[in-house]
């Protein structure tokens, strides 16, 4: 149950933060199932007790390869559904506890948070990357099954 | 048979729409080339930064024509960068002639976007998801939707006035954590911790980042570095904002226990 509300409620964030920067229409809701699968498998591999560090890098490299084949399937850019998928994922409460624990002097804090957000922007980089690495060919043939009318 | 000039005038004119509203370089490289060929230009020479477009075409011949473009950094239109990628297609395709892609290119630079009313919407109801997302209660979430309201009017205002970005960050994250700080000693009993991450996650620069991210990967270092400069400046805009009102209103509070 908390996972259904989990991937309801980012997806809806993931909307509200595609509208933002003015995503066509027709594509918010593949939009909104971008950002909710990525956040739906951090949150599944942080909630098993794995660090955040690498439910970020898995998160990232699901919903990179799921932007790819939906970049197929509904014929626009990747970027489109990774730069608003990537929202759930993007450590902005790291930011936040590290300038906390900055203003209360806390030392150790800061340094593990700013460490940890920093780890968490890196891992994000490799889920990316990694996404990437495999062959746009396998998309091609993906696309050629769905759209067998173009050559 | 047109010239060499109207062809690189026109995608030079693409990419730099395609840039301006946030394409990675490889894209926009990509599809001034693909763009060039398609209209039989021989010789092409792009060359893309995140704030300028370098081009040359038919070198060799009597109409040789060079161009120089400098696109000032800009906020993030994804509506606009796929309906140029579009065009972009057509015109690989051949559907589309040099005066048919002109006009379809001022349809894609004045695409209508969406209302005012429905950003703020969106802003107060992205900020309350998060809220929630990050651990925040229904009521935090409730605090937060109301905040990222008057924070996406706030962003309105300060972008009518050309503010520039790095004092809009740090206004739009001080604003916010205000607001939360004076509904926790108004008496609310909220996680404003909680609220301040969920409403400052519309200004977190997500999307440079990624864009950053995608342009090392393509070898893009220079533009990767410009973007991420631009990412990193952006969250430390969001961190003094943060920081300047906790302390504010330590000192000026005594007891307060935040």
């Amino acid at each position: 149950m908390t996972f259904i509300i989990q991937f309801i409620v980012a997806m809806i964030a993931t909307i509200s933060f595609a509208i933002l920067f003015s995503a066509p229409k027709q594509e918010l809701l593949f939009c909104g199932l971008s950002g909710a699968i990525g956040w739906l498998f951090y949150f599944i591999i942080v909630g098993a007790g794995l660090s955040p560090v690498f439910g970020s890098l898995i998160g990232t490299l699901i919903l990179t390869l799921f932007s790819r084949t939906m970049a197929v399937i509904r014929r626009c850019p990747a970027t489109m559904f990774l730069l608003t998928g990537i929202f759930p994922l993007v450590p902005g409460a790291g930011i936040y506890y590290t300038v906390y624990a900055l203003i209360n002097e806390e030392n150790q804090a800061f340094s593990s948070n700013g460490l940890q957000t920093l780890e968490i922007a890196l891992a994000i980089t490799f889920g990316i990357i990694f996404g990437f690495a495999v062959p746009q060919g396998l998309f091609h043939k993906l696309g050629q099954l769905l759209h067998p009318a173009e050559p | 048979m047109t010239c060499t000039k109207d062809i690189l005038t026109l995608s030079v004119e693409i990419g730099d729409a395609m840039l301006r509203n946030g394409a990675e370089i490889y894209r926009v490289e990509d599809s001034l080339i693909h763009i060039l060929e398609s209209y039989d230009v021989e010789n092409i020479d792009v060359y893309v930064l995140s704030n300028g477009i370098f081009a040359s075409a038919n070198e060799d011949k009597e109409d040789a024509c060079s161009m120089v473009r400098h696109v000032p950094l800009g906020s993030v239109n994804l509506g606009k960068i796929s309906a140029l990628n579009q065009l972009t297609r057509d015109i690989c395709n051949h559907d589309c002639s040099v005066s048919d892609a002109w006009t379809r290119l001022e349809q894609c630079k004045t695409l209508p976007t969406y209302h005012g009313l429905i950003a703020v919407l969106a802003c107060g109801i992205g900020s309350a998801c998060f809220c929630y997302l990050f651990g925040g209660g229904v009521l935090d979430a409730g605090i937060a939707f109301i905040i990222g309201l008057f924070e996406q009017q706030l962003l309105f205002v300060l972008q009518k006035h050309r503010v520039s970005k790095f004092l809009t960050n740090v206004f739009a994250s001080m604003f916010v954590s205000v607001i939360s700080i004076v509904c926790l000693l108004l008496g609310a009993p909220i996680l404003y911790d909680k609220v301040i991450i969920g409403a400052i996650m519309p200004l977190v620069p997500g999307v440079v980042f990624t864009t950053s991210i995608r342009d090392f990967y393509n070898g893009d270092y220079l533009s990767g570095t410009i973007h991420l400069i631009d990412a990193l400046l952006s969250a430390l805009c969001i961190a003094v904002g943060v920081f300047l009102t906790i302390t504010g209103f330590r000192y000026l509070g005594g007891g307060i226990n935040l």
